[in-house]
């Protein structure tokens, strides 16, 4: 039986089967790539800070992010001065808050009977595009970072005006999604504690506990994560044993037959990234008691990703009073870009989990590109004796309705999965 | 409800994706008055917003409509829920009373004319290169061109159609109340520009972009520096080049290089001729503006 997914930026195409009314199967297809890997090659390295952008709408600025590191790597010695991180990693943060809102008030409520608030989405969402537009100059598709740092010089008044951006957005968070004190996030290690709460949030966990579906989703609790910045951190987890050393050489990508979107394992198997993955890696106590109570379930997925809003809330207020403005934004490498010949990996927390980008130059010239998006691990086809880990999660739900929620609880994005 | 005008009828609008990035929904997204705009128009498809049917109800069947709204390029082996998108076009394209082509890829081609896809272009254009196909289309089309496309400028465009005004069209079919100008126009590094001051530097305050690093501004059509992104910002007052989005030519090569011959910039600001250009960067050079020399905040 087959279903047509929409609204995941694009389309894809489940194709059910079932056994005693249970789905034991479902093949994950997306139907179209763009191909930017190719439009890229035989350009100069730079033009990739314009093209990546654009890989995706919405989570474009990481893309961004992936290119100028895995530029920066090309480098044996490059110097970026702390201002020029930090406000990328604000940047960053920003992207991934206003992508959580969106897919919850959007994409998410409607499965729970309520209509789509766009109103609270775009409100929301917009503190966040605005904050970076202040400092990168536009949102979506700015090419702000820079080999070397960033573009912008950023001012007093700039700064004060990401800070009212930001205490704007607690301030919805706090009155909209849990009525709770954003710092007592950091604390909080107790599902139970949120449910004393008011709240969007709370609602909607409220709910799937008391319709049973908490058991619902769940995969193979492995998580990975690969972008470690000064919140998230680098490791994988199998259930709740966390490691640290990763390496590139045991990711593969594999090509499927029917479909545009390439599987992705490490050492052959599959991972779940995402804000679960992050959450689980960085043993965040909200995150790690629902794991302990409800597992890898949607329940988990769900808090996982909205709580990071306030979680990178908190943390951007205190990156941005971290941030020395008399610092250079852009340290001129000493080599220019069009005499290095060398391969470079980026690796960038995206909203929907780990971003890898891979560039091989030849005298500043792109020659291959290689691009792994969050939702290739997660939403990768696998066969029946090696499923991926959306596909793990929806075999054994006894209907399709189930299926989408659980298959649009890892954030689909088309455009992303096949690039 | 009735909206603040005390009408009932809501305009209906299609958004039609074709190989995109999403980029224009969600530039889109961060218009303002969004509230304001969902009580004048209504989409019986969009491709996040819940509408009015499915997909696969639009492909298949024949829905009233009042505006098309295509993003993202064309391309002859392009489908959208298994319907070629040119079909999908086609069947709205007669009972609509207009079309309008929404950021760049729709426009010219964009980035996704060097795809891998058979023939990908714009629906009127692969770059400069008029097409065929739609041409029963153009009386009824307007551009707008952006990558992606500025919010307020759709919306407005938007307004303008269903208040029925004579709208001003350039010849890639832009509006040109927003095309007419230049990104240059409303830069804050135009001073830089105008002294031929080209110290510029990333990271910084000061300077013009346009002699060393690629800056297209003062050629390129749009509005960005009028209409701020996000209501704050552009990307050259940030410190970024102008890409020249909007136009037909985006993206070139190296972008942030400068062409020149014989040290002149092989592109020069719109409509002002080589010869002219020469002498007026001999006489502003001759300037030496203190203030332009040094930092604006920072002794």
């Amino acid at each position: 039986m087959i279903e047509l997914i929409e609204k995941i930026e694009g389309e894809a195409k489940l194709d059910f089967s079932f056994t005693n009314d249970l789905i034991d199967y479902v093949k994950i297809e997306f139907l179209s790539a763009r191909g930017i890997e190719n439009i890229l090659k035989n350009r100069p390295a730079l033009d990739s800070l314009v093209i990546n952008p654009r890989v995706c709408g919405i989570c474009g600025h990481a893309h961004l992010i992936a290119t100028v590191q895995a530029l920066e790597s090309c480098y044996e010695k490059i110097e970026i001065s702390d201002k020029a991180k930090i406000i990328r990693e604000l940047t960053l943060n920003f992207e991934l808050i206003q992508n959580h809102l969106k897919w919850f008030y959007l994409v998410l409520i409607p499965f729970f009977g309520k209509k789509q608030d766009t109103k609270k989405a775009l409100y929301s969402s917009s503190l966040m595009t605005k904050a970076i537009a202040v400092l990168a100059g536009q949102y979506p598709h700015n090419s702000y970072a820079i080999v070397g740092g960033i573009t912008s010089s950023v001012t007093n008044g700039d700064f004060i005006k990401v800070r009212s951006l930001i205490d704007e957005a607690i301030l919805f968070f706090q009155s909209n999604l849990v009525d709770a004190n954003i710092e007592e996030f950091w604390e909080c290690d107790s599902v139970e504690h949120i449910f004393e709460k008011e709240g969007d949030l709370v609602d909607i966990l409220m709910y799937i506990i008391y319709s049973n579906l908490n058991d619902m989703g769940k995969s193979y609790d492995r998580f990975i994560a690969f972008g470690g910045n000064s919140y998230f951190k680098k490791g994988k987890s199998n259930k709740t044993v966390v490691s640290t050393n990763l390496k590139y050489e045991y990711i593969k990508e594999k090509l499927i037959d029917y479909s545009y979107a390439k599987n992705v394992y490490y050492k052959d198997k599959s991972y779940e990234v995402g804000p679960l993955a992050r959450g689980m890696i960085n043993k965040v106590p909200l995150i790690k008691d629902a794991h302990r109570k409800y597992g890898d379930s949607i329940f988990s997925r769900i808090l996982a990703r909205v709580c990071e809003i306030a979680q990178l809330l908190y943390h951007s207020k205190q990156l941005l009073s971290m941030c020395n403005i008399k610092e250079p934004s852009y340290i001129k490498p000493k080599i220019d870009i069009k005499n290095i010949t060398a391969n470079g990996i980026g690796y960038v927390e995206a909203a929907r989990g780990s971003l890898i980008h891979k560039v091989d130059l030849v005298d500043g010239i792109i020659k291959d590109y290689t691009i792994i998006t969050p939702t290739q691990w997660n939403l990768g086809s696998g066969t029946k004796d090696n499923l991926g880990i959306a596909q793990n999660a929806m075999v054994g739900l006894s209907s399709v309705d189930e299926a989408k929620l659980v298959f649009k609880s890892f954030d689909v994005c088309s455009v992303c999965t096949t690039h | 409800m009735k909206n603040p005008n005390g009408e009932n009828k809501k305009i209906k609008i299609l958004w039609l994706s074709g190989i995109s990035c999403y980029g224009n929904i969600h530039s889109f997204f961060n218009y303002p008055h969004m509230e304001v705009f969902l009580e004048d128009f209504e989409f019986i498809y969009h491709p996040v917003l819940d509408s009015t049917f499915s997909l696969k109800e639009i492909v298949n069947e024949t829905k009233e409509c009042n505006i098309l709204l295509i993003d993202g390029a064309i391309s002859d082996d392009f489908h959208r829920a298994d319907v070629n998108i040119k079909d999908i076009i086609n069947r709205y394209a007669t009972s609509v009373n207009r079309i309008v082509t929404v950021g760049t890829c729709a426009t010219f081609g964009g980035i996704f004319k060097y795809s891998d896809f058979q023939s990908p272009r714009g629906l009127h254009f692969c770059g400069d290169e008029l097409q065929t196909d739609f041409l029963h289309l153009r009386n009824k089309t307007i551009s707008i061109s952006g990558c992606p496309i500025q919010p307020e400028v759709l919306v407005n465009t938007l307004y303008e159609i269903k208040n029925q005004t004579d709208i001003k069209l350039d010849t890639f079919l832009r509006p040109k109340e927003y095309y007419a100008y230049t990104v240059h126009n409303g830069c804050t590094r135009n001073e830089y520009f105008e002294y031929k001051v080209d110290g510029h530097k990333f990271g910084e305050l000061e300077g013009c972009l346009f002699y060393d690093h690629g800056c297209q501004a003062p050629y390129t059509a749009g509005s960005c520096n009028k209409i701020l992104w996000n209501e704050q910002n552009s990307k050259t007052r940030s410190g970024s080049p102008c890409f020249g989005c909007t136009e037909y030519t985006f993206p070139k090569m190296s972008l942030y290089d400068t062409k020149k011959n014989m040290g002149i910039p092989q592109n020069l600001p719109l409509g002002v001729p080589k010869r002219a250009y020469l002498t007026i960067a001999g006489v502003t050079k001759a300037f030496s503006i203190q203030r332009l020399e040094k930092k604006l905040i920072d002794d």
